[in-house]
């Protein structure tokens, strides 16, 4: 098999958090121009799962390998994951109060822009940018403002990364049940900014628990996670599958998979 | 450097006093030289100066006058810009009228003290506080045996002069040398005054400053109160601030500790009058080998007295920090609401911070509050920074740069405002990181 066109290849990889062993031999393969969905029910595994890959403190990789881009994934810092192009959406966007939203942005495309040699935008060149993209999100210019994240509502956390994911145009998206918590207008909004980003030289893996963002962003493969490992793949059909079978049919149908 | 104790040194420099000019100014002087050779200085012993390093202090040379000797020129770029302010500056604790703004403005009256007390000692004498005998004053009772020289700020009753006062100590000696100072601040009733005052140290020599200060506020009166600590790595300070509040009066504190080898600092708050009011914001940094050591004893006494502090402080390389802070409310004072926060960050594993909050209550029908945390930076927050590919040293500034932004935000003057918040991010450790950050 070719690798050409192989962002991402997770092996067999087996991660502790604490005494629990919580990955337990998980292979992952994404290319170029897809999108994965990830399903699971709780527990199975899925943030540590994405919080591995970005480089989540307190996650320890017991054996396995994780490939981006033909270098070894888990051998680099975060920050070093994050300015080669891989992007995490956090399930839970953290509020930090006295931080500026637009000055994380701003050092955000900087410090990427610096690691590929880029010249760094200047103050005018940012905002000008960042508020075409602000009016893409239906996001409000005073939230920029705002400490990041800081009294935000959920939907507006969630915008936010789609909002950060657009303007630093990763390689690799991971989203963390980014469509959790969101009403359906957010929910549209949410999916048409991950939508706009669908491209021939990008993936995306979403980690969902129920498939409703599926019927806005349309996988081209669907895996099921359970006990730490993918027990099953399938297409976009294996997502209403689950809907309508529910997560107890695969557990028993575990060992037919 | 001093073989001497600085007790020792103190009553020796009592014995070389000029003579005073009137018996009453002779005998509180004689009487605060006993206070301090029957009972010393505080020490580790005390209760409220048990985290102080009192030995660091004993090396400066008590008894010495300083001499002036630093490049005044580098005094203008190190002072805070406050557009309009009455410039009034205090060299080694003496007013400096070369210095200051000479113009007077109605209802503002700036007073020598040094030249009061020689041609009107009663009415110097008047204005000055006569500390206690207590271990928490014993400072101020060695700025009452030593001290020759301050500055009386009086805003008269129901003015408002338009414009700040910058109050500016300055501390010139090029050799070792402890200097003693006393302020006076009060406003009439219905009186409103913004006070900027800087501490800074020009050259590197080891001097102390000791600072008495009284403030009185009159009935209505409201005073904003910048205090800016910025001396030089070897400098200390050492100082008592006594304020009385008449009925709803305002007074509004804005303490930015980010400088000097040693900072003491006493505040003693008496809320006396109906539904006088204090905002008391702290923001101290201690990093490097440096020390900041913060009391404040504020005293509910009228009805309906409202105390509102805010204290946040910062310690980094091996420096250490330390809050006492004791409210109490008394009897008398029904309906009164005060609340206390103390926040601490440690952010190496040197640093050390003491933080006792303290209330005590002796009434029902009150709001009450406080709380102190001491911890390290968030985890989750700095994840969350590094995960956008932002460096780990840089986010770490970012988010210590944060924790002090409320504070930074609540700052009187906009000017004054910015200019703080650059000594703020300069002052942090890794500073060029968050260069540029708004």
């Amino acid at each position: 098999m070719s690798d050409a066109g192989l962002i991402l290849d997770v092996r067999d990889l087996k991660v502790r958090a604490g005494e629990r062993l919580i990955l337990d031999g998980l292979s992952l393969a994404v290319r170029a121009g897809e999108v994965h969905a990830i399903m699971g029910p709780n527990g199975s595994g899925k943030s540590t799962l994405t919080g591995v890959l970005a480089g989540r403190p307190g996650l320890d990789v017991v054996s396995g390998t994780a490939t981006y881009l033909g270098r070894d994934l888990l051998a680099m810092p975060p920050e070093e994951r994050a300015r080669e192009g891989l992007f995490l959406a956090f399930q839970y966007p953290v509020e930090i109060p006295g931080v500026n939203n637009v000055y994380l942005l701003k050092a955000a495309l900087n410090a990427q822009r610096r690691h590929r040699g880029l010249p760094e935008l200047d103050a005018f060149e940012f905002l000008g940018l960042v508020k075409a993209k602000l009016a893409a999100m239906r996001m409000d210019e005073g939230l920029l403002n705002r400490g990041v994240n800081e009294g935000f509502s959920g939907g507006e956390k969630k915008r936010n990364e789609i909002l950060q994911m657009s303007l630093l145009e990763p390689t690799l998206a991971l989203l963390d049940e980014t469509d959790s918590g969101l009403d359906i207008d957010a929910l549209k909004v949410v999916a048409d900014g991950v939508n706009a980003l669908r491209s021939p030289a990008r993936a995306m893996v979403l980690v969902t628990h129920y498939q409703r963002l599926l019927d806005h962003v349309v996988p081209d493969h669907v895996h099921v996670l359970a006990g730490g490992r993918i027990v099953r793949s399938g297409g976009r059909e294996l997502a209403l599958e689950l809907e309508r079978r529910g997560y107890d049919w695969l557990r028993a149908g575990n060992a037919a998979a | 450097m001093n073989a001497a104790s600085p007790i020792d040194r103190i009553a020796e420099a009592g014995r070389h006093l000029p003579p005073a000019r009137v018996p009453e100014w002779s005998r509180r002087r004689d009487r605060a030289l006993a206070v301090l050779a029957a009972h010393g200085l505080p020490d580790r012993r005390d209760e409220n100066w048990k985290y102080l390093d009192h030995a660091r202090i004993a090396e400066y040379p008590f008894g010495t006058e300083p001499r002036a000797s630093a490049d005044l020129a580098a005094l203008e770029a190190r002072l805070l810009p406050v557009p309009g302010a009455v410039r009034v500056v205090l060299m080694d604790g003496r007013l400096d009228p070369g210095l200051g703004t000479a113009t007077a403005l109605a209802g503002l009256e700036v007073v020598d003290l040094g030249e009061l007390i020689v041609r009107e000692p009663e009415t110097a004498l008047a204005l000055l506080r006569t500390p206690g005998e207590d271990v928490d004053d014993r400072y101020a009772l060695l700025a009452e045996a030593l001290s020759a020289g301050g500055v009386v700020i009086r805003v008269a009753g129901g003015r408002d002069i338009g414009a700040p006062v910058q109050l500016v100590h300055v501390a010139t000696a090029a050799e070792p040398s402890v200097h003693q100072a006393r302020v006076v601040v009060q406003a009439g009733a219905g009186a409103r005054l913004t006070l900027v005052e800087q501490f800074v140290a020009l050259g590197t020599a080891a001097t102390l400053g000791n600072l008495a200060a009284d403030v009185a506020l009159g009935e209505g009166a409201e005073l904003t109160h910048l205090r800016l600590h910025q001396h030089g790595p070897a400098a200390a300070q050492v100082e008592t601030w006594s304020v009385r509040q008449a009925a709803r009066s305002r007074y509004a504190q804005h303490l930015l500790a980010l400088g000097g080898r040693l900072l003491r600092s006493n505040l003693r708050l008496a809320l006396e009058g109906r539904a006088a009011a204090c905002r008391l914001d702290g923001l101290f940094l201690a990093d490097g080998e440096r020390q900041v050591d913060l009391l404040t004893q504020v005293a509910h006494h009228g009805e309906c007295t409202v105390t509102a502090q805010d204290y946040r402080g910062i310690a980094g390389g091996r420096g250490r920090g330390a809050l006492n802070g004791r409210i109490t409310v008394h009897g008398t004072a029904r309906g009164a609401d005060a609340s206390q926060s103390s926040r601490n960050l440690l952010l190496t594993p040197l640093a050390e911070i003491n933080a006792r909050p303290q209330l005590e209550i002796h009434v029902d029908d009150v709001q009450c509050r406080h709380g102190a945390t001491i911890g390290t930076l968030d985890a989750a927050q700095l994840f969350y920074l590094v995960s956008r590919g932002i460096d780990p040293a840089a986010a770490r500034a970012m988010l210590t740069y944060a924790f002090c932004q409320d504070l930074l935000g609540r700052l009187p003057l906009e000017p004054v405002r910015a200019a703080a918040r650059s000594l703020v991010a300069a002052a942090l450790p890794d500073r060029e990181l968050i260069e540029g950050s708004a």
